[in-house]
């Protein structure tokens, strides 16, 4: 292999698709988190939409309304998160590895119980890969940025969107204020819980579309535990990004470069061990060096209660 | 004043739990001891429990293997069955113990990775047989262990790969004589098969570059299908997995980029029917029979059991059309070859 294969165009398509998935759910995790709810539930909700994704395309025909099945179910197990998270004040990691583990095992079982041990269908509508005409055919720019998945688009779109909410609208300012300060911001008149559910929901929703993503848009197939761990690293991007779509955006493409490169490196004889670890590696190393200097918004985590004074 | 609802949680988990035991459900339903058939010869009829790896029964290779051979049991010889999958490596010795604890005459383990946890539970019942597959344990009376000679099946594979990139066999070849391995972890029964392949397609055609990666894991297809599509961006054009679960991903990008793919432990044609060329075949349904038979039978022997070429225990399946007939005879005389002892398979990976 030569370094031109190392760095070629491939690495950096690789870098997009390895990315992508976990953008969308670590957008998400901004607004969770920025309206002051830990949502470690990402994992499981990107298994939930990728096994209903799968689902509903193959049982309406049609790639979109299975999207479209996938993120809605994402959204009422995020729905069901944020009850008890917000609604119970129960303990947010817990309540979310209660809804990890509560992913895998439902997956499964239904995986097993209406496709059986074949697997899901191997004629399943998968989402389309669109080339943009002319911008297309750009060197280079092309491959990488223009002759994509769909969902790859939206999460482009998404980003801007989100970025635009969270730091140039009212709604995104009461987003931020409910999760620096509870308190204050519910004597200012804002309702804590709709936003905290609120949040939580898009959430849930760009969880979704990352699931979406891995079964129906990459491939159109689900297998028992095919989100691994990106849900875990979404999460980690997120706070790497400092609790901003832009910084959890870029935090998520250096994980996907991370892993582009690792596959060339053990072309070149480094031992795959170390190779394999490379992605995760550069996770600990960000998060460890960068983390010191940012902030978690101040009421991340806490559940509020309106009859604790603060 | 603070309200919490631990309540709540706890029966999240507990659901969740519950859930996840279920994931054997379908086979589950003929498991329980009524519904059993008298054995035609024991008198007593036999209960089989089977834990799958993490992959679980949907991976299209090594434990949906395992199961089809569990339901042959069942309907042939009339056993009782059941199955459990493990969703975590730390699910090993519970699934395990849990049959042992039922009373179940025979436990049977999908797979490498659980040679530790057969060992620790099968000390601690002497009573129950043990059928590890993929490696091996001796000197324990009650545990039997199935090896595969992988590398014959990957030789075979591997010679009819190098003979095709040789002669330009195929429409959609690149022409850069080149082709790529994509192995999940790299633990000794993956590694059979990738040495086998890399030293048959040397053994034809010398000159073609056999490319080597590690997923890293055999339940991520979307990874399987970036790494695979970055070695077709390089030039391979066939491409042999050895990744379970992952390698599903492997086909769909050989196919979504009209190149080809070789198929690994059961026939995988029918995930690609263009794409898929052939299939390296390790019969683990075919060990799993032999093995629940034997305990049917009271003729169980501890100990490891190999399976190779010459009891059809590994092979290859029917190439596809588009693979001209003269390059299959060529390939079924080194399978003779091979049985007859004249080629000599190696069963470790050159870098």
């Amino acid at each position: 292999m030569s370094l031109g294969d190392f760095l070629g165009v491939q690495t950096w398509v690789g870098t997009i698709s390895w990315g992508a998935p976990i953008a969308l759910a670590a957008l998400g995790g901004t607004f969770s988190e920025r309206t002051g709810v830990v949502n470690i539930a990402m994992e499981g909700l990107m298994l939930i939409s990728a096994f209903f994704s799968v689902l509903g395309a193959w049982a309406l025909h049609n790639a979109w309304l299975g999207l479209g099945v996938g993120v809605v179910s994402a959204m009422l197990f995020a729905l069901l998160f944020a009850w008890g998270a917000i609604r119970f004040k129960a303990d947010q990691i817990i309540l979310g590895m209660a809804i990890n583990t509560l992913a895998m095992g439902l997956t499964g079982y239904l995986l097993n119980t209406i496709f059986g041990y074949g697997g899901t269908p191997v004629n399943t509508p998968q989402l389309p890969t669109v080339s943009i005409p002319l911008l297309a055919s750009i060197p280079w720019l092309g491959p990488v940025l223009f002759r994509q998945n769909v969902l790859i688009y939206a999460l482009f779109i998404l980003l801007v969107l989100s970025h635009f909410l969270l730091f140039h609208t009212r709604l995104g300012l009461r987003m931020r204020a409910v999760g620096e300060h509870p308190q204050a911001a519910d004597a200012a008149g804002i309702n804590v819980y709709r936003i905290r559910y609120l949040g939580v929901l898009l959430s849930g929703f760009f969880s979704g579309l990352a699931g979406a993503y891995l079964s129906i848009g990459a491939l159109n197939s689900f297998n028992v535990n095919m989100s691994n761990g990106r849900g875990y690293i979404a999460l980690a991007a997120m706070i790497f990004g400092g609790w901003t779509p832009l910084g959890a955006f870029g935090a998520s493409m250096l994980f996907g470069f991370a892993s582009s490169i690792a596959f060339n490196l053990q072309g070149l004889g480094i031992p795959k061990d170390l190779v394999l670890m490379l992605p995760y590696v550069a996770t600990i190393v960000a998060l460890a060096g960068v983390v010191g200097r940012t902030t978690a918004p101040a009421a991340d985590g806490v559940p509020y209660d309106p009859s604790e004074s603060s | 004043m603070v309200r919490r609802r631990p309540a709540l949680v706890s029966l999240l988990l507990a659901l969740s739990l519950v859930l996840a035991a279920c994931g054997g459900a379908p086979a589950a339903k003929t498991g329980s001891p009524q519904q059993g058939q008298q054995a035609a010869s024991g008198g007593k009829t036999i209960r089989v429990g089977l834990v799958t790896d993490v992959g679980g029964l949907n991976d299209h290779s090594f434990n949906y293997l395992a199961d089809q051979g569990l339901q042959r049991a069942k309907t042939e010889l009339g056993i009782q069955g059941q199955v459990v999958e493990s969703h975590n490596q730390t699910d090993y010795i519970p699934n395990l113990t849990n049959f042992a604890q039922q009373g179940y005459d025979l436990v049977i383990a999908v797979g490498f990775l659980m040679t530790d946890a057969v060992k620790t539970v099968a000390k601690q019942y002497p009573d129950t047989k043990f059928l590890l597959i993929d490696d091996q344990i001796e000197g324990m009376p009650n545990v039997a262990s199935a090896m595969f000679r992988s590398e014959q099946a990957g030789y075979l594979v591997g010679a009819l790969t190098g003979l095709i990139e040789k002669q330009h066999a195929l429409p959609n070849l690149k022409g850069r004589d080149q082709v790529a391995v994509i192995g999940g972890m790299k633990i000794p029964p993956v590694d059979a098969y990738i040495a086998g392949f890399q030293a048959g397609v040397k053994a034809v055609s010398p000159q073609t570059k056999v490319n080597l990666v590690y997923e890293g894991k055999f339940d991520d297809p979307t990874g399987g299908r970036e790494v695979a599509l970055s070695q077709i961006a390089q030039g391979s054009d066939i491409l042999f997995h050895v990744a379970g679960g992952t390698g599903t991903g492997v086909i769909k990008a050989a196919e979504s980029q009209g190149v080809y793919a070789i198929g690994v432990d059961a026939d995988q044609n029918y995930l690609a029917p263009q794409t898929v060329i052939t299939s390296a075949l390790k019969r683990v349904d075919v060990a799993t029979f032999d093995v629940i038979k034997s305990v049917r039978d009271g003729t169980f022997q501890p100990g490891v059991h190999w399976f190779d070429l010459t009891n059809d225990g590994v092979g290859y399946a029917k190439p596809v059309a588009a693979v001209p007939q003269s390059i299959v005879r060529q390939v079924e005389q080194i399978r003779q070859q091979i049985i007859d002892g004249q080629i000599k398979v190696p069963a470790t990976v050159s870098q």
